[in-house]
């Protein structure tokens, strides 16, 4: 069984298949603008027994986009999680021989056909399910340039892996479609949530806040650090995170100026434009951030001047998100 | 970024949001720069720190266990909680003599974390060889697994040929 599905690379898993799930459904939406309005743009930095090594996260809560998007436009989404996994396997089975392509949120470490050196426990990767064929799901993954599948077994076992975002089998599509979503209402409460989550929100981790407690955090990671390589491990990966994981570059902040450039057509508002402008500069410098983290790393320039260089690099990316969203607060007000 | 900044050529595919010649914004598809430029040092950083791990493990300094755990980054608390056990157990797991107390289930759970057969956690398959190709399979029976050993075309004398990764 397959269904009819075009498959597509995304910047970000989440947005990317809720924006393929709406569109084959017939909804011209992009993965920028899924992305913002659901709000989903963050900072935090997070020391947390759960993580080996401290870490930032760049956007939201995993589940918000899927969450928060489809509510916003309209969207009737249709959601089934499971305790059973031969029932979750049933019901998948099911759905995708109704003809539907269906949302999967899985472990990432379980999809065997994505290169082994990024395979990493996490939770909260979704993925679309088109069909099934000789004992393997085949899978559209945003991440990945073609096509691939994987074996019925290995995807129960994704689907069912305990932990932090446990996906609990978790199943999506979209139900039914509004003929006239309001994008405006969604476009203006996206960027509220932004704006709320970055320089708003009193919680000195995260946010503007969270860029500066990185910043001065960072100077300390040689103390938690096993030896050299190892925080040249750590550092390099601010340029993984920032660059590789799903972001579309500088950190999300090219994806959200993506966003901004819509949202500006959508509300009418050249300021907004102006705004989009300066978030691309922002991830420009995002990306400086990353590249110099990376060359510090392979280099093993890793001094104490060195780190407070690269703090105040980060420091920089504070002030300039905090005019950035403190200017789109009173855009959308 | 400007789009021609963004163009990198090499298989690790991704997305990236761009400027395009008419100052419009849009993602475009192209190889990963990261993955260009810094690649090999983050491969020869975790082969040598594998290595140490393993020389640890054969000296019975800690378990299969605490082995799996370090090279795949995994920190107690969520190995814990993947598995389904409290974190102190957890913390027994990684000696040798505590490894020692656990039964076949539980091994099979820390196995299937791990995305290893559970042989593996009570064996090292290292070829004498680098010509020699080492290939671990899954069976219908949940707790055997098919090792294939064959010969390569061009052989490298690399630590592919070492199952149990």
């Amino acid at each position: 069984m397959t269904v009819p599905f075009t498959h597509k690379m995304a910047a970000h898993c989440e947005s990317g298949a809720v924006t393929a799930l709406l569109r084959n459904a017939g909804m011209d939406v992009t993965e920028s603008l899924v992305f913002g309005v659901s709000g989903a743009l963050f900072f935090g930095y997070l020391s947390i027994p759960m993580l080996p090594f401290p870490t930032i996260a760049l956007r939201n809560k995993p589940g918000r986009i899927r969450l928060k998007t489809p509510k916003r436009l309209g969207v009737s989404m249709q959601t089934l999680t499971f305790r059973d996994p031969a029932a979750a396997t049933r019901e998948l089975d099911e759905v995708i021989a109704r003809g539907i392509p269906v949302g999967a949120q899985v472990d990432y470490f379980y999809m065997d056909y994505l290169p082994e050196y990024t395979r990493a426990h996490f939770n909260a990767h979704y993925v679309i399910v088109t069909g099934k064929k000789d004992g393997r799901y085949l899978i559209s993954d945003t991440y990945f340039p073609t096509p691939a599948s994987v074996d019925a077994a290995t995807m129960q076992t994704a689907r069912f892996a305990r932990g932090q975002f446990a996906p609990k089998g978790l199943l999506f599509w979209p139900a039914s479609i509004p003929e006239r979503p309001d994008f405006k209402a969604a476009v203006r409460q996206g960027i509220k949530d932004a704006v709320f989550y970055m320089v708003k929100l009193p919680v000195p981790f995260f946010g503007v806040r969270g860029i500066r407690f990185f910043a001065r955090k960072v100077q300390e990671w040689p103390k938690l650090t096993r030896d050299l390589d190892h925080l040249s491990h750590e550092v390099m990966m601010i340029a993984v995170i920032l660059e590789e994981r799903g972001t579309g570059g500088g950190g999300f902040r090219y994806l959200y100026a993506t966003f901004l450039q819509e949202a500006a057509q959508i509300l009418g508002d050249p300021e907004i434009a102006d705004v989009a402008k300066a978030m691309m500069d922002n991830g420009d410098r995002w990306r400086d951030v990353s590249i110099a983290a990376a060359r510090m790393g392979k280099r093993r320039d890793l001094g104490p001047q060195k780190l407070r260089e690269l703090g105040a690099m980060i420091l920089e990316r504070a002030d300039a998100e905090q005019e950035i969203f403190r200017r789109l607060g009173r855009l959308v007000k | 970024m400007k789009e021609q900044e963004a163009k990198a050529v090499n298989g690790h595919q991704l997305v990236l949001y761009v400027e395009r010649a008419d100052a419009s914004y849009g993602p475009v598809q192209t190889g990963s720069y990261l993955a260009q430029e810094f690649i090999d040092d983050f491969f020869e950083k975790r082969e040598r720190y594998r290595l140490d791990c393993l020389r640890r493990l054969e000296a019975g300094e800690f378990s299969a266990v605490w082995y799996y755990l370090q090279i795949l980054g995994l920190a107690e608390a969520d190995l814990a909680v993947r598995v389904g056990v409290g974190r102190r157990a957890v913390r027994r797991h990684l000696t040798p003599a505590g490894f020692g107390e656990i039964d076949l289930k539980l091994a099979a759970r820390y196995a299937e974390v791990f995305g290893v057969p559970v042989a593996n956690l009570f064996q090292v398959i290292a070829a004498q060889d680098g010509r020699v190709e080492l290939r671990q399979e899954r069976t219908a029976n949940p707790l055997l697994t098919k090792t294939r050993v064959g010969v390569v075309a061009s052989g490298t004398a690399d630590a592919g040929a070492e199952a149990g990764r």
